[in-house]
């Protein structure tokens, strides 16, 4: 899969990582089993720190989304689409706080983000089909 | 392990004039640290006094525990160091320095020497003077970690370089980083470089440390405050309160830089001193810079 950085934003670098992967998972473009591209690949590709890679990695590991392997690479877990639905719904409580201060702040209204998540799970539903219907080539997540 | 430790390092040229005035950190090994602050801060002073090329006139810096003046053969050794004025023999042959460097490091590593050669294509039989400043910076940068040193120096090492001979630049410190773990201390001007290559930063202002944090830290929990004019507040009056580490005066608004979340600034600013017209939020590394660098006294 693609990551794409940008030094400068306003994201650190490790939460663009983290936040690539993780949307990839989401969409369907990283399945359970898929094995991600090392960590020093990673850093080499993206032209970052190695630490900073790690410290992605070891974050999204921590949600459960990927696992390490010793000698056998990082893998997209199989439980990373369905851990603890209390402690997920919890982890979304701090970005859906920014979202709505930063709608607040922007002078967007609450229906505007309602109708604003509808179109982007609509967005997600379509590539996500689109995913089932190209079946997954086995390559893994590392066609860079 | 610590790799270097600066302790209460003051340098001055001109007597009185202190360029350092107390500065102190250390680095453990393996950090990266991006060494950083205004043209005249102090950074390569900083770093030549950690070269051993000057002496600090009070306080101590240590590399490897070892002093670099008394002991600059055994620091050396183990340093890699390339700066933006660097200047190699303009009449000796491009493999005629590669050739001196490899016969005072007991530790060379022909492939990798090779390896940056053939990816930079450095063209080995070109005198140095003949060289394009790109090109003669990657042969200091090739002369600089072939001995596959424990601790690199890069003062400005981007310097002068357009983006693409940057970029080699760097991938070349990361893979030395991927490969050996290398600890690296530069300074650089360059904030997207910083973002790519530190996981810490030291900013120096007026001679001292103004900020030491984990960059993603200085990018989650710092934020900067636009604080319209009025009457209710002064630049001293954001100043004095603890966690504001610069005020920039603007044409309309005070901008203040806060260690604290954007939210927290803002409980504090409109909530408990009620000040009207804030706006508070995180700040991007180029930005802090220039809030900082622009706004102490």
């Amino acid at each position: 899969m693609q990551i794409v950085i940008t030094a400068g934003s306003e994201l650190p670098i490790y939460r663009q990582v983290m936040r690539q992967i993780s949307d990839a998972i989401a969409g369907g473009r990283l399945r359970p089993g898929d094995k991600l591209t090392s960590q020093r690949q990673l850093a080499e590709q993206l032209v970052i720190a190695p630490l900073t890679v790690k410290k992605a990695y070891d974050e999204l590991e921590r949600e459960g989304l990927i696992r390490t392997e010793r000698g056998r690479g990082t893998f997209v877990t199989t439980m990373a689409l369905e851990l603890d639905p209390g402690e997920q719904r919890e982890r979304l409580r701090d970005p859906a706080r920014q979202l709505l201060s930063r709608a607040h702040l922007a002078g967007v209204s609450f229906d505007e983000v309602v109708s604003l998540l509808e179109e982007e799970r609509a967005e997600l539903d379509c590539e996500r089909q689109r995913r089932t219907e190209t079946p997954n080539d086995g390559s893994g997540g590392t066609d860079s | 392990m610590t790799i270097v430790d600066f302790q209460d390092v003051h340098r001055a040229y001109t007597e009185g004039d202190d360029v350092l005035a107390g500065v102190s950190f250390s680095i453990a090994s393996g950090q990266v640290v991006g060494l950083l602050g205004k043209n005249g801060a102090g950074k390569t002073t900083l770093l030549r006094i950690a070269m051993g090329m000057i002496d600090a006139q009070k306080g101590s810096a240590r590399v490897f525990g070892l002093d670099p003046r008394t002991e600059p053969l055994d620091v050396k050794r183990r340093v890699g160091y390339v700066s933006e004025d660097q200047i190699l023999p303009p009449q000796l042959r491009v493999d005629g320095v590669i050739a001196l460097h490899k016969s005072l490091f007991p530790t060379w590593d022909d492939e990798l020497a090779r390896g940056m050669i053939e990816r930079f294509s450095i063209p080995g039989r070109q005198k140095i003077k003949t060289l394009s400043k790109g090109q003669a910076r990657q042969v200091a940068l090739l002369c600089a970690v072939a001995h596959r040193p424990e601790l690199l120096v890069l003062d400005e090492p981007a310097g002068g370089l357009d983006p693409a001979a940057r970029r080699d630049f760097l991938e070349t410190s990361i893979q030395l980083l991927n490969e050996s773990g290398t600890t690296i201390l530069f300074s650089s001007h360059y904030m997207t470089d910083v973002e790519r290559l530190a996981d810490r930063i030291v900013m120096l202002h007026d001679g001292r440390v103004l900020i030491d944090t984990e960059l993603d830290e200085l990018r989650e929990s710092y934020s900067l405050a636009l604080v319209q004019r009025q009457t209710d507040v002064s630049r001293e009056g954001l100043l004095a309160l603890d966690a504001c580490l610069g005020v920039r005066d603007r044409a309309d608004a005070l901008h203040a830089v806060f260690e604290l979340e954007p939210t927290r600034v803002e409980a504090l600013l409109s909530g408990e001193m009620g000040l009207r017209e804030v706006r508070c939020t995180r700040i991007a590394l180029e930005e802090m810079f220039i809030e900082l660098a622009g706004g102490q006294s």
